[in-house]
């Protein structure tokens, strides 16, 4: 489903996030991503959808190849990845119905597309994405009347718009309690086994990474240094991962 | 530190010092000149209200003059905005816009005025041309610096969804800036007002012309009318731009 082979990215001048990195996910993974900040990990996820240009390697999603893609390629891969963020990233002032048609975008013409107003079928659609999350009451609400983790359901209602084959999540429960935490990744587990969506999703509680993983994938200094399944993540595992010092 | 703290303040002092003679700022002139002031401010009473539908009328032209300029050059003003943006336009094209804003930023109102009326004659039209061309390059530069402001996060999630480069300004920026571009142009509308008041000094039409004339002729009472109506009417525009302002924050 996603295939990343030598991945470099490389920031001006000189600092490299992302080393070499290969990775195939297979359909219906549920992978989360393991390791400290500064290790690579939102490096490696906005590379997936070119958020951040590769310095060199290459990268496809569901077979189609999103480096090397053009303008019109690129959009269309796009629309098969929906992705979540720590900060959620709505529009703050739009409406929460609103925040969740913008996930269609990439299927809609754009000219006729800036007047704001969506085809019926979308609406349906979004209306039942929000319904998804539980949301769908608040589809007139304005996004930034929510609490942090509406906020976050509505940005995964974002993504299911998308009618996406993959969706990455960077550090999507970071800004969140711990309960609150917990919610989300029950709803993203629940996507994942429902809809048989693939997902890759960054973590920085160790103890939620292996609790909600079919596979894990450490992340060191813009390496991949440990893949495996959750059960063989050993103190040993922890250790070579995140280095000396605290865990998590 | 101290020492170079001395010097700044010893070198400002010489170069106030020096503007001063060079303008021949001279306060003895200023009270010289005190009794010649009060005749005036005595002159302008009572006010002659027999030129107030004149002036109401002079009042209106410049209010429509200022409406009208400020509204085209918010659209115009509305492209360049983005593309004088560092963190939406291409780079090549940003550096080329901001000179561009910048030129045309530095010549005032009433300069364009002045241009406008040797070019199309004389009356309210060139005063709309002048408003357009001053207001256009400053609201594109606020307009710019709002769009550098925004938060990049929901365009990047715009941009995640397969968003084109139009649809994410539309859906990913225009929702972040368009209270503060509403209120800038409301701010440009109190200022251009008053910039408008002074347009028919030069024969760009408006209240200006009016004020003028009878300054000229030396028909104090009228001009006091003339004052009075002026004031009014920035204050009410004034009054109606700020609570409009205040309700889009």
């Amino acid at each position: 489903m996603i295939d990343v082979r030598g991945l470099r990215v490389v920031r001006p001048p000189a600092t490299v996030a992302l080393d070499g990195v290969d990775l195939t996910v297979e359909p219906g993974e549920f992978v989360v991503i393991i390791g400290r900040s500064g290790a690579g990990k939102t490096t490696f996820l906005r590379s997936i959808n070119r958020l951040v240009e590769p310095t060199a390697g290459t990268v496809s999603v569901a077979g189609q190849p999103v480096t090397g893609a053009d303008a019109r390629a690129l959009r269309d891969v796009r629309r098969r990845i929906g992705m979540i963020f720590q900060q959620f990233n709505l529009v703050r002032r739009a409406s929460v119905l609103d925040n969740v048609l913008a996930g269609r975008l990439g299927y809609l013409p754009t000219w006729p597309s800036l007047l704001g107003r969506f085809p019926r079928q979308d609406r349906a659609l979004a209306l039942e994405c929000l319904s998804q999350v539980g949301l769908v009451d608040m589809a007139e609400r304005r996004a930034d009347t929510l609490s942090g983790g509406e906020q976050q359901r509505v940005a995964i209602a974002r993504a299911l718009a998308q009618q996406p084959s993959v969706i990455l999540g960077d550090e999507p429960t970071a800004s969140l309690d711990p309960h609150l935490a917990a919610s989300i990744m029950d709803i993203l587990r629940r996507i994942n086994r429902e809809r048989g969506l693939t997902l890759v999703v960054s973590q920085h509680q160790l103890e939620t990474a292996l609790a909600y993983g079919s596979r894990v994938v450490g992340f060191r200094a813009g390496r991949i240094r440990f893949d495996g399944p959750p059960s063989s993540v050993t103190p040993e595992v922890a250790r070579a991962v995140y280095g000396d010092g605290e865990v998590g | 530190m101290r020492r170079e703290r001395l010097v700044t303040l010893v070198v400002g002092l010489a170069v106030l010092g020096w503007v001063a003679w060079d303008t021949e700022a001279d306060p003895t002139r200023l009270v010289r000149g005190l009794p010649w002031m009060l005749d005036f401010l005595r002159r302008l009473v009572p006010p002659d209200l027999s030129v107030l539908p004149a002036a109401l009328a002079g009042a209106l032209k410049t209010v429509e003059i200022a409406l009208l300029g400020t509204a085209v050059a918010a659209v115009f003003a509305l492209p360049l905005g983005f593309v004088a943006a560092r963190n939406v336009a291409p780079p090549a094209l940003f550096q080329t816009a901001r000179v561009v804003l910048n030129v045309f930023r530095s010549v005032d109102t009433l300069v364009y005025a002045l241009l406008f009326v040797a070019a199309v004659g004389l009356g309210p039209f060139p005063g709309v041309l002048a408003i357009v061309a001053y207001t256009t390059t400053s609201l594109a530069k606020l307009y710019s610096e709002a769009i550098e402001g925004i938060d990049a996060g929901p365009v990047d999630a715009i941009t995640a969804t397969g968003a084109s480069r139009l649809q994410i300004l539309r859906f990913g920026v225009l929702p972040q800036v368009l209270p503060l571009f509403l209120s800038y142009i409301l701010y440009r509308l109190e200022t251009n007002i008053r910039a408008a008041t002074v347009l028919g000094f030069v024969g760009a039409g408006g209240i200006g012309f009016y004020l003028q004339t009878y300054l000229r002729m030396i028909d104090y009472s009228a001009a006091s009318t003339v004052l009075l109506v002026t004031v009014a009417m920035v204050m009410v525009v004034d009054g109606i731009s700020s609570r409009l302002r205040a309700r889009l924050v």
